[in-house]
């Protein structure tokens, strides 16, 4: 079986294509089609140069810099509760009705009532949170903090691929011919992608259309291929693989799309996204790493504690990891979703009820391979006034190339850890199992 | 823990990047049955970074090194078109090649004396609100304010003609980025008289009224800054991103102090800037060196002109020149400045206390345009580009948003205070759905914006080309595309449908993605 993808409508390779999955079909012992080919399912069939030895790998950031103190809650740490007088969330006491207090997870932390949909991806052993992590380096500055982050390494402005580009581009495809191997769910690049290479930014992977006639697509396609083809980099590896990918994504019935163990999604951005690549991963079409984006998280003012703002958001994001988990993580092995932010918040909320920009804060990783259901804590610094960098932050005992490394050498199998992290000495935590 | 330990050249890496230029021409071989052409681009187009320096990270293949232009762009009147507007149009090249490069940068710095008459009254008369005062914005539906006020930015960005002077607004209105969304029709207010106001006038002015704009408080949370509790949010960008930049200078402590300076400004009323005494820190401050003794407004201390002269102080300082200067640069001129032209443009903005005309002058020098690599058109430049090239008659345009969405650049939009990035790794990847806007413009046959193709249908293939080549390319279309365009306008029926489709390949076209 050879790739599907250097034809295009016009050479007949729709009987082809179809020829393909009636052949693959009927190596399926018998059974009907039905089962095993829903109507979402792409009819395109890869060649099977397939190396399953690696996790697909989810990558998400959560722009803003997330108050990691109200959706894993140091409830135990009474500086927690005297610092934020109106935006803590209550301890988990008896007395308080369920959905107004922290759920614990051990004798420490435990989850807002907006990240308990959560429960059971944590319950399951499957859900890692690491509290006090974040960047040695100190920043206070988004835009630094995130591009240090996404680099792998702060303060070098020599450096400009993201530390999941490099990965991407220092190890072989899982499918040799899979005509994209990541993308991130937007409309620009992040900078964890570049240097990947057969990489794009697809906001929506459902409408991956040239427009126009359908009967000139091809002949139009081309051209624009031929066109691109001496553009500078990476400007011509982008047109090849979204010219490449164009048969690939409209193979894919994405409304159609039924997830697993009755999981539903929520309709906004993030739950949008997850769910596409959720849809991506399960057509199971060479896709290795995916890049999303949910933001919001500088929640400076009227931040809210048990409800609010803040509450909302994360209930999105919480709710939309769990169907993520059910759908997915709970029914494959080789797929990690790993989750950061730039910096944490001021242990103490400011005059306004939000809380200013500050160091540590949660990562969080998910997956069968992650050694989850535990908040794992590398020293909890404390709250305490005197226990704070500046007298004012939660100091960072994690750094979060040290999570990051161990799921790059342990579950994507890469360990050239000092080209994904130039200059950093790699210290395993126990992230995975 | 973070020494510095750079990847060698001649590492896996570089070879890498030759095995993709490599797979490259091989997997297009079977689809780029017009590649007869492409040597000639290839040499046409010099790559700075192969030439000079190689790319200091070894796997970025391409990414920050400068792209010089291509050789079909000789004109250097042109070429000032090209970075001066956004997009060429027969109209404008005329009118330049006719005024001569310095004739028509001033015309076009001069700005005020171009009779825009006609763009402003049709906006005024589409879009009430953008004239609308605050206490009228407020009663209206914010959805239908967002809407107007998207529609008339593209609108002057498509037909003003101070076109230089719109490319300053779209670069102020990223570097005071606001997003609509949490701030409504204050926004609407800080277009006219911030950003609109002062584009081309003295950066100083542009600081001063944009601290004391509610849409800019109630965006960055100072107008909830209160003694005792200051909120930081407005402080650290006003530093950051505003005026000193990130390495400007400045410490935590700083922000903190600046912070506390600013307890007091606040918004009153359906959105007006006052100064609230009993909100304001009257204790010491020091920020970045400069104090600021304890005082109390009985005794006469003035918590307004406290903040006024931190501003100055910022707006002054040498750090301010520098970053302001490189952004500048950036913007108009090249991804990559010298240290020297970073050095030149910041004496220049010291020099003139910030003026923004004689530092834009000073940029657009001719040496510099015509020797500048190529830049990449974002997402709003290259539409509004594909309207004005094809001569689009536009009597409104308020579905061009929704094609921003796709594109990913949708006007007011963008979440935090840096504003879009004028990156070309950031938006060099998104190119299907420039693609499809490619088609929807060249296939815009009715409604209120409509693309004529009859002068095209005049002649022979070869003159529609040429055509194609007048609008969009001020008649300096590079061989390789040009052929292409023609081998495809030939291999059908010439007829409005095939010049329509040949069209929409010249926007689609790597040529047409730059500047």
């Amino acid at each position: 079986m050879t790739d599907t993808f250097e034809h295009d409508e016009s050479c007949g390779c729709r009987e082809y294509r179809e020829l393909s999955r009636r052949e693959f079909v009927g190596t399926a012992a018998g059974l009907s089609s039905a089962m095993f080919f829903p109507e979402w399912l792409p009819r395109v069939v890869l060649a099977e140069s397939y190396a399953s030895d690696r996790d697909v790998i989810v990558s998400i950031f959560q722009r803003g810099g997330v108050d990691g103190l109200n959706l894993v809650v140091p409830y135990a740490d009474p500086a927690y509760y005297t610092g934020r007088s109106t935006i803590a969330i209550p301890r988990p006491d008896a007395s308080v009705p369920a959905n107004q207090k922290v759920t614990a997870l051990d004798n420490f932390f435990g989850f807002s009532p907006a990240m308990t949909p959560l429960l059971p991806a944590f319950a399951a052993g499957n859900l890692l949170v690491v509290h006090a992590a974040g960047q040695s380096y100190v920043s206070r500055s988004h835009f630094d903090a995130q591009r240090f982050m996404e680099v792998g390494k702060p303060a070098d402005p020599a450096l400009v691929t993201g530390w999941l580009g490099r990965h991407l581009a220092l190890v072989p495809p899982m499918r040799t011919d899979a005509p994209l191997r990541a993308l991130g769910l937007s409309s620009g690049l992040a900078k964890t992608l570049v240097g990947a290479p057969k990489t794009l930014p697809i906001a929506n992977p459902a409408s991956f259309t040239i427009g126009g006639a359908a009967g000139t697509a091809a002949a139009r396609q081309a051209v624009i291929a031929a066109d691109y083809a001496d553009a500078p980099p990476p400007l011509n590896a982008s047109a090849l693989a979204a010219v490449n990918t164009i048969t690939l994504l409209q193979a894919i019935s994405f409304e159609q799309y039924v997830p697993m163990n009755g999981a539903t999604y929520p309709n906004s951005n993030f739950g949008r996204a997850l769910k596409s690549v959720a849809t991506l991963i399960r057509a199971d079409v060479g896709i290795e790493a995916a890049q999303v984006d949910i933001g919001g998280w500088d929640t400076h003012a009227a931040q809210g504690g048990v409800t609010g703002a803040l509450s909302t958001l994360s209930s999105d994001f919480a709710t939309s990891l769990a169907a993520f988990h059910a759908d997915v993580i709970a029914t494959n092995a080789r797929v990690t979703v790993v989750i950061i932010s730039e910096f944490g918040r001021n242990a103490r909320e400011n005059g306004s009820q939000g809380t200013d920009h500050g160091r540590a804060t949660t990562m969080f990783a998910m997956g069968q391979g992650i050694a989850g259901g535990r908040v794992l804590v590398n020293g909890w610094p404390g709250l305490a006034r005197e226990n704070l960098e500046a007298g004012q932050d939660l100091k960072v005992t994690t750094d979060y190339r040290d999570v990051l490394a161990e799921i790059v050498q342990k579950r994507l199998g890469n360990p050239a850890l000092d080209q994904v992290f130039p200059g950093w000495t790699v210290n395993f935590k126990g992230v995975t199992r | 823990m973070d020494q510095q330990q750079p990847l060698a050249a001649g590492d896996p890496g570089v070879e890498r990047r030759r095995d993709r230029r490599t797979f490259l021409v091989g997997a297009l071989a079977g689809v780029a049955t017009l590649g007869a052409s492409r040597p000639a681009r290839a040499q046409d187009r010099r790559k700075k970074a192969d030439r000079e320096t190689m790319p200091a990270d070894p796997l970025a293949g391409g990414v920050g090194s400068a792209i010089a232009a291509p050789s079909a762009w000789a004109n250097p009147v042109i070429r000032l078109v090209r970075r001066a507007t956004l997009g060429l149009s027969d109209a404008d090249v005329t009118a330049a090649k006719a005024m001569g490069y310095q004739g028509w940068l001033q015309y076009q710095l001069d700005y005020q004396r171009i009779d825009d008459s006609a763009v402003d009254n049709a906006v005024a008369a589409l879009w009430p609100t953008t004239t609308q005062d605050v206490n009228t914005l407020f009663s209206l539906s914010q959805g239908t304010v967002q809407t107007a006020q998207q529609a008339a930015w593209v609108y002057r960005a498509a037909l003003s003609k101070r076109q230089l002077y719109e490319r300053m607004v779209e670069f102020w209105s990223d570097h005071f980025n606001i997003e609509f969304a949490k701030v409504g029709y204050l926004k609407v207010v800080d277009d006219r008289e911030v950003i609109r106001k002062y584009a081309l006038g003295k950066f100083a002015d542009l600081v001063k009224a944009s601290s004391k704009s509610a849409a800019m408080m109630a965006y960055l949370d100072q107008n909830v800054s209160r003694a005792g509790a200051p909120n930081q949010n407005y402080a650290r960008e006003l530093m950051e991103l505003h005026t000193l930049g990130v390495n400007g200078g400045y410490t935590q402590d700083d922000v903190a102090e600046l912070s506390r300076v600013l307890t007091g400004w606040t918004i009153q009323g359906r959105g007006t800037f006052t100064f609230n005494p009993a909100l304001h820190d009257w204790g010491s401050k020091v920020v970045m060196g400069v104090a600021i003794p304890a005082g109390s407004p009985s005794l006469g201390a003035d918590g307004i002109k406290e903040g006024e002269q931190i501003i100055d102080f910022l707006c002054n300082h040498p750090s301010t020149a520098t970053f302001i200067s490189t952004k500048l640069l950036k913007w108009l001129l090249t991804p990559e400045p010298t240290q020297s032209q970073i050095n030149t443009i910041a004496g220049v903005f010291r020099a003139t206390g910030g003026d923004l005309k004689l530092v834009v002058r000073a940029i657009l020098n001719q040496g510099w345009v015509t020797a500048a690599p190529v830049k990449f058109k974002r997402p709003f430049h290259y539409l509004v580009s594909a309207l004005r090239g094809s001569n689009a008659v536009i009597t409104n345009t308020a579905a061009i948003n929704g094609q921003l969405v796709n594109l990913g650049q949708p006007l007011y939009q963008w979440e935090t205070p840096d504003g879009y990035p004028d990156l070309f790794e950031f938006w060099s990847g998104n190119l299907m759905p420039r693609w499809q806007v490619a088609s929807t413009v060249a296939n815009l046959r009715s409604g209120s914006i409509v693309v004529d193709t009859t002068p095209y249908l005049a002649g022979t293939a070869d003159a529609a080309v040429d055509l194609i080549s007048r609008n969009l390319f001020g008649g300096e279309l590079d061989v390789a595309t040009r052929a292409n365009l023609l081998t495809y306008l030939k291999a059908g029926t010439f007829n409005e449908t095939r010049v329509r489709e040949t069209l929409s390949l010249a926007i689609a076209s790597e040529s047409f993605q730059w500047y």
